[in-house]
């Protein structure tokens, strides 16, 4: 369980997330939606620890970080480092020693390459391994289906559904709708740092309808194409 | 090209502003420290040649960095950064060589003048296809990324070992093991990324403890073969070698703990010259990894949990 309450964020005078109430159950998937700039990653990075807040996060597994994998949107690798030694680095920080590694390569990265040579979805994949392979219980996936190819997006869905499976928290953010409707059993709305509504998977559709009424408009039609 | 020095002057002024500090006194309290450090090193020690050539060389090493090489290439093309480079390299080395030359050292001078034009104009570039080895994989990152940046100082380095053995230059033999421990010290200059701190499942007591741990035993590894030539072939100057060793063990654990004290941010400006006057007065080191231990705590409390 995780529960989040009365949650605020400001950078100086700028209020980037206001009173985000949210509890997360185990065994369920969460999808969190939200144009560009509507706070997803900043929750996300408090909910980490890695930004600081006001309000409260309280998990039943404590520190909630040492028990939590975090997938960046943009994860940030060392130059002169293979695939296997980020594995390596990122399993050793959870105290997580003799993983086979080639074995659990279901990607096939080329994991004794330098990952800074990898491109912008090989990077993914071997952040999703790595953080698979820590044996976290609450999982924050921040955008993983961007830049994977079709395939790794198929492989990707099934290890998110079987980590629902396996009793585990998951979060993820995505801009694609369909992935959040294959995959999570409520989505919540940020618009402008606010929580503006939490929909359950049966009403999946009419959200998606709602907010591509609400993000389309009448733009196209301004731009007049000919 | 002037704009590019302007703005690297900028960038130079900004960074030492951040520091609270007036950027002109800095550089004339900067100029005043290292000629009297300078001076009172050749009155201390007769190393000092090789420590001036030594403390240039890191910092040509620093300027050297592929990503930055790569950069001016980019921008300025072949030629016109070859001529940054060279002219980066003279800036540096100049206040080192002039030093030097003062102190009659005309073979370390012109090694250096040598080295600044070679880091200058070629880049120690490794094929991107290629793996470079390394005895670190098990614990990444710091040793693992810094051998593979700087593997070529270590061939360098058993060389000169060699030669100290073979001319029977005990204090050449010094020199190869500092110009190691000072090619470890670089891997911890810069902050990795916040995530990378945060990933551990540790205590910031431990998370230090862990780092320097494994530096330590890597560490000796690398500082291993000169360890044991020198003892071997210097044995009745092994008090001296053990106490280099010690030494240079002791300024790993610092820069480790100066690194997270300042955490994220890089080391601020007293805090390095504080590191860089330790150089000429190691006692200083005994007060000072307790000071940076404190400050390290207290930083990493934001991204550890303190807890068990």
């Amino acid at each position: 369980m995780i529960k989040i309450n009365g949650l605020h964020k400001t950078y100086g005078n700028n209020e980037v997330l206001t009173d985000i109430n949210l509890a997360f159950s185990k065994g369920h998937v969460y999808g969190i939606v939200g144009e560009n700039g509507a706070g997803k990653t900043t929750l996300f990075r408090c909910i980490t620890g890695l930004e600081s807040y006001t309000g409260t996060i309280i998990s039943d597994l404590n520190p909630l970080k040492n028990h939590l994998g975090l997938l960046l949107t943009d994860p940030f690798f060392f130059s002169k480092m293979t695939g296997k030694e980020y594995i390596r680095l990122l399993c050793n920080a959870r105290a997580k020693t003799n993983i086979r590694i080639e074995e659990k390569n279901i990607f096939n990265l080329p994991l004794d390459q330098y990952a800074s040579t990898y491109s912008t979805g090989m990077k993914k994949k071997l952040a999703i391994t790595a953080i698979l392979l820590q044996e976290n219980e609450y999982f924050i996936f921040d955008e993983p289906f961007n830049g994977v190819d079709i395939q790794s997006n198929i492989i990707l869905t099934e290890i998110i559904l079987k980590l629902k499976e396996l009793n585990k928290i998951v979060l993820i953010s995505s801009h694609i709708f369909s992935t959040l409707s294959d995959t999570c059993d409520e989505i919540h709305l940020l618009r402008k740092g606010a929580q503006i509504k939490s929909v359950q998977k049966s009403a999946f559709k009419d959200l998606e309808q709602e907010m591509r009424a609400f993000t389309i408009g009448n733009s196209i039609e301004k731009l007049d194409l000919k | 090209m002037k704009d590019y020095f302007y703005l690297q002057f900028q960038i130079t002024n900004r960074k030492i502003k951040e520091t609270g500090i007036n950027p002109i006194l800095a550089y004339i309290l900067g100029l005043v420290a290292f000629l009297l450090i300078s001076a009172y090193l050749f009155q201390k020690t007769e190393f000092a040649n090789y420590i001036v050539l030594l403390t240039c060389l890191s910092l040509l090493s620093k300027l050297s960095e592929n990503n930055r090489t790569d950069f001016l290439i980019a921008t300025f093309g072949d030629r016109l950064k070859n001529k940054i480079r060279i002219l980066e390299n003279g800036m540096v080395s100049i206040p080192f060589v002039v030093v030097l030359i003062y102190k009659n050292a005309w073979l370390e001078a012109a090694l250096l003048c040598a080295i600044a034009i070679l880091f200058a104009v070629f880049s120690f570039k490794t094929n991107v296809n290629f793996t470079l080895p390394t005895p670190f994989s098990k614990r990444p990152f710091e040793f693992l990324v810094g051998f593979r940046k700087t593997f070529y100082l270590f061939p360098m380095a058993y060389f000169l070992t060699l030669i100290a053995i073979q001319v029977g230059n005990f204090n050449l033999g010094i020199f190869s093991m500092m110009l190691i421990f000072g090619t470890v010290l670089s891997f911890f200059a810069k902050p990795e990324q916040a995530y990378y701190v945060w990933v551990h499942a540790y205590t910031p007591k431990k998370f230090l403890l862990h780092k320097i741990a494994t530096a330590t035993q890597y560490t000796s590894i690398l500082v291993a073969p000169i360890l044991v030539g020198l003892l071997v072939f210097y044995p009745n100057e092994f008090h001296i070698v053990l106490l280099f060793f010690l030494i240079g063990l002791l300024f790993v654990w610092t820069i480790i703990l100066a690194k997270y004290s300042a955490y994220p941010n890089e080391m601020s400006l007293p805090e390095g010259m504080l590191l860089a006057f330790s150089v000429y007065f190691p006692p200083l080191l005994l007060v000072m990894i307790p000071f940076f231990y404190k400050k390290s705590i207290h930083k990493l409390k934001m991204l550890l949990d303190d807890q068990d």
